[in-house]
């Protein structure tokens, strides 16, 4: 808490809420240098927080939060999320049956204090073309007949949040960065993925080539990193954005303990307008701890047995 | 803090209010919210391993029988961060197991609450806003 009031009292300082972005902070931090004279965004971060990505329809027009309305925004949430409880019936107890030991999904609101992830457009909402709930997810339709039926997290194939681009889950928000001369690489602790973001400039695979995470290249622009990263797939569907997804990420360390991670998605056929969001990631402790994914997945041969187990009874009626 | 976040006694946070329901999997395709089951018994193994932790035990039937079940829990990660390890419920602990079983009948739960044989609560998650065991 007493981090957060320092930060604050510093943008108060600072005079403008415009000082809350990397690029117009009225000083600058500079990060120390890796051998090879690049700035050292070397380490473990989290990004977990409770700031929802889109702000919520209750908070139009306010982009950021008082320290009191943080506090109880905090308040509101961390009960709403409470698994303990066991209100709601038989169906809503079964799923709700992890706990809070289990998820880690953060306590507090970002530093900024602003009230939703998205930064631009300013009323911190994605720009989707197609408005209301989304199809049904591939594979949901219909009882499952072989692990392809099922997502691909039950599949230990991607985390929808591991990125890119990279954003708070329920539990597991770790990331290790490793710097070597001309790589970068980003150790995703949910659920397994390491990528390696060449830091040159050789233009990208060819189109025809399609990658779960995309091709990235990166390049440094100051103290920052900047990724682009295309030639995704048609199966992530980031926000419901097709395999021709354009993404900037942007890492800045901005505080000897915060790595500043922005990120800008377009793509035309998606989105009226690209968007940006930000989350200031928080140095943690290690180790990112090995999520072998495939090895212990009992569940998955469960839940094709529960959808056999389904049939029969459906069969008997 | 760590032992007090582990052994905390169970925070009734009764609200109205639906929270978002997305674990590693839909616990509704694998478990059936018709079959509520209430296991008593002892702890044969535990696999603290991803995606999802898995404790064996052995329940005592009326009729003396023992029968193995298996209950589900979450990735084990966060538990290893917060300095848990699988000495946290050793071979032999009297647990009672509070959840649903699997839709194929097997014995398969997941376990809504798992509870200590002196009404202490394990690995309860508590609603205490100041702590954030990730971030500095």
């Amino acid at each position: 808490m007493s981090g957060r009031v320092i930060v604050l009292a510093t943008l108060i300082a600072a005079g403008t809420a415009a000082a809350q972005t990397p690029q117009n902070q009225a000083r600058p931090y500079t990060a120390p240098r890796t051998p090879d004279g690049q700035p050292d965004l070397q380490g473990i971060w989290t990004n977990v927080t409770i700031t929802p990505l889109e702000r919520p329809a209750d908070l139009a027009g306010k982009a950021f939060f008082t320290p009191a309305e943080a506090l109880q925004y905090e308040k509101d949430v961390v009960g709403r999320n409470n698994a303990d409880r066991r209100d709601g019936g038989a169906q809503a107890d079964l799923n709700r049956a992890y706990n809070d030991a289990w998820y880690d999904r953060g306590t507090k609101v970002v530093e900024t204090l602003r009230t939703s992830l998205v930064i631009d457009p300013p009323d911190g909402r994605i720009p989707r073309k197609q408005q209301g709930a989304p199809g049904p997810t591939p594979g949901f339709g219909r009882p499952p007949e072989g692990p392809e039926d099922r997502s691909l997290p039950e599949r230990c194939i991607l985390w929808p949040t591991a990125g890119p681009p990279m954003m708070p889950s329920f539990y597991n928000n770790n990331y290790q960065i490793v710097q070597a001369p001309g790589y970068v690489v980003i150790l995703v602790e949910m659920i397994h993925d390491a990528r390696i973001i060449p830091i040159d400039a050789r233009p990208h695979v060819n189109t025809g080539i399609r990658q779960w995470m995309g091709d990235p290249r990166g390049h440094w622009e100051g103290n920052t990193l900047v990724v682009e990263t295309t030639n995704f797939n048609d199966k992530t569907r980031f926000q419901r954005a097709g395999a021709n997804m354009h993404l900037v990420e942007r890492f800045t360390r901005t505080a000897p303990d915060t790595l500043t991670y922005e990120f800008t998605v377009d793509d035309p056929s998606t989105f009226t307008r690209p968007w940006t969001a930000q989350i200031p990631m928080k140095r943690t402790e290690g180790p990112i701890i090995e999520y072998a994914c495939n090895e212990g997945n009992y569940a998955m041969a469960g839940m094709l047995a529960g959808a056999r187990a389904d049939e029969k009874k459906a069969a008997s009626k | 803090m760590r032992k007090n976040f582990v052994m905390m006694l169970g925070l009734a946070g009764l609200l109205a209010a639906v929270a978002p329901v997305w674990a590693h999997h839909a616990f509704a395709a694998e478990f059936d919210a018709q079959k509520p089951v209430k296991l008593k018994g002892t702890v044969a193994k535990v696999e603290f391993i991803n995606p999802h932790s898995w404790i064996h035990m052995d329940v005592k039937e009326a009729d003396g029988k023992v029968t193995r079940w298996m209950v589900e829990g979450g990735s084990p990660n966060a538990l290893f961060r917060r300095g848990v390890t699988k000495d946290a419920l050793p071979q032999g602990t009297e647990i009672s197991v509070d959840g649903y079983q699997a839709k194929d009948g097997s014995n398969r739960a997941n376990g809504r609450d798992i509870t200590f044989a002196d009404g202490r609560k394990l690995f309860v998650g508590g609603s205490n806003p100041d702590e954030q065991p990730n971030a500095k």
